[in-house]
């Protein structure tokens, strides 16, 4: 359409008299800016609006106004509003003006703005759904959110009281450990004192028969039985040499008392003009005592004084002149495996 | 309740329609005295039915409650503003009215006789109503019958103009003219009231 056919459209369009597609072409053209047209329109518009000016007046009924007066808060949409709206597009004029104030209801044509119109309306309504769905779903989480930090806070108070209650019996544990290693420290303490005063009461004993000889000797026996109740001696094993293949013995050392104790079996007899000697070998023999084998004795116990006895590494028992030897010159009989 | 209709229609100011946007409620109940007749009127001519009428203006009122903010001084008065408003609501429900098979109970023929043989003044019109009632009428009334009934059935009934060429059985470009004729009369009539400054 030309501008002159588009400015002649005007008065028409005011009046409502054109069809869509013409409208449509006008409306553009104005939106264009083109001034005169706008001009022009203005004054048709105002004719416009001034024609029912002219018409015999009718007074609306004397409740309408205290209906919309009521009605407007909220402002309802009648439900029937959308059924009345028109099957095809509106002709009159004011579509120019009515660009700023669309229909109720989007069913006066199928044209691309009112379906852009409906989409937006859907999407709106979707998007605000959502939105308010989301909302309910995110406070409902944040109250589970809530719900679980105080029932975790609930359980970590739980658990560090568990804790502090595993400590304290772990304490508690330790401390009944140490009172019984220390019960059993006592104890052993105890046998060790009772111990060494039967050793001193043997020794009492044996003195005792020595000077009176009242009272009956503890045999070697019970000696070393008295001997073997005491904590911490040392025993060092002695095998016969070839010697005498069936001869043994073993060595106690009591460090409190510094005594060795020799016990020995199946030692040849000595013969006349010999005795036993048995040795403490360090870097070179020491003796520590002699003692005789008699016909018919099987066995032998020999105690003496040894200051120190960590030092030795081999003991030996050889057969030596009678009286013994500072160095051994006889025939070993008895030796300890080092 | 208010005097309805002792408000000139004619002078609506501007300023009244933005303290309805500041949602002022006594604005909006003078609003309606001074236009509530004339919309009235208007749409109980284009449905030729006072009770659709009345649903209609609730409508139309409500719509002008919420939407009043996009009222643009620049493209017209508020007069023409509501006018535009009531007119083209009432239109889509004389299609609608249509396309469900309601005959169309058009006044059309009675229209322009009875506007111009009641030109009577109302008790309740400004004296500026009155006169410009009569202004109007005089010019439409003073429009061949050809440009009028062009003019009104397109004003009125909504039809385009080539459905008006097939309803008069007129070629269209006949009809056009017309209609540009009618209109270019009428401005050229009626134009002293608004350039006047007296319609607003």
């Amino acid at each position: 359409m030309t501008h002159e056919e588009l400015e002649e459209s005007v008065p028409l369009y005011a009046a409502g008299a054109l069809d869509r597609i013409e409208r449509q072409a006008l409306e553009a053209h104005l939106l264009s800016g083109c001034a005169s047209c706008h001009s022009a329109l203005k004054d048709y518009q105002s004719v416009a609006a001034l024609l029912p000016v002219g018409l015999s007046p009718t007074s609306p009924p004397r409740s309408l106004k205290a209906t919309i007066m009521a009605g407007r808060n909220p402002a309802p949409i009648p439900a029937e509003a959308a059924s009345k709206e028109p099957a095809r597009p509106s002709l009159e004029p004011g579509e120019w003006m009515n660009h700023l104030f669309p229909p109720v209801a989007p069913a006066r044509s199928l044209s691309l703005p009112w379906a852009l119109g409906l989409a937006t309306l859907l999407i709106v309504a979707v998007g605000g759904y959502l939105v308010w769905n989301f909302t309910a779903q995110r406070s409902v989480d944040t109250s589970n959110i809530q719900q679980l930090e105080a029932s975790l806070q609930e359980k970590s108070t739980t658990l560090a009281g568990m804790h502090r209650e595993v400590d304290d019996q772990a304490k508690a544990l330790a401390e009944l450990r140490n009172e019984m290693q220390q019960r059993t420290n006592e104890a052993a303490e105890a046998k060790e004192q009772l111990a060494l005063r039967e050793a001193e009461l043997e020794e009492t004993r044996v003195q005792l028969s020595q000077q009176g000889g009242a009272r009956p000797v503890g045999t070697p026996q019970d000696e070393l039985a008295t001997l073997l109740r005491i904590p911490n001696v040392k025993t060092v094993s002695l095998t016969g040499s070839d010697m005498a293949k069936r001869a043994a013995g073993f060595l106690l050392y009591d460090s409190r008392t510094q005594k060795v104790w020799l016990y020995s079996v199946n030692l040849p007899e000595c013969p006349a003009g010999t005795t036993y000697q048995l040795w403490a070998i360090h870097d070179k023999p020491m003796s520590i005592g002699i003692f005789q084998m008699d016909r018919g004795e099987t066995a032998h116990l020999l105690v003496k004084k040894l200051p120190s006895f960590t030092d030795a590494k081999t003991f030996a028992v050889s057969l030596e002149p009678s009286g013994g030897r500072l160095q051994p010159t006889g025939p070993i009989y008895l030796l300890s495996r080092s | 309740m208010d005097k309805p209709s002792r408000h000139a229609t004619s002078m609506i100011d501007p300023s009244l329609l933005a303290r309805v946007v500041k949602g002022d409620q006594q604005a909006f109940s003078q609003l309606y005295d001074h236009s509530s007749t004339l919309l009235f009127t208007l749409a109980v001519r284009i449905l030729g039915n006072r009770d659709e009428a009345a649903e209609l203006l609730q409508d139309v009122y409500l719509e002008v409650w919420r939407k009043v903010s996009r009222y643009d001084v620049g493209r017209g008065t508020p007069v023409a503003w509501l006018v535009t408003l009531t007119k083209s609501r009432a239109i889509d429900r004389l299609r609608a009215r249509a396309a469900r098979g309601y005959r169309t109970t058009s006044s059309l023929e009675a229209g322009t006789a009875a506007q111009v043989s009641d030109p009577g003044p109302s008790p309740f019109e400004t004296q500026a109503d009155q006169e410009l009632r009569i202004a109007v009428g005089a010019a439409v009334a003073g429009l061949p019958q050809a440009q009028q009934q062009a003019i009104e059935l397109a004003y009125y009934e909504g039809l385009s103009h080539a459905e008006i060429a097939a309803r008069l059985n007129q070629p269209l470009g006949t009809v056009k003219t017309r209609i540009k004729l009618g209109m270019s009369k009428l401005r050229d009539g009626l134009q002293q009231w608004w350039t006047h400054g007296e319609l607003q």
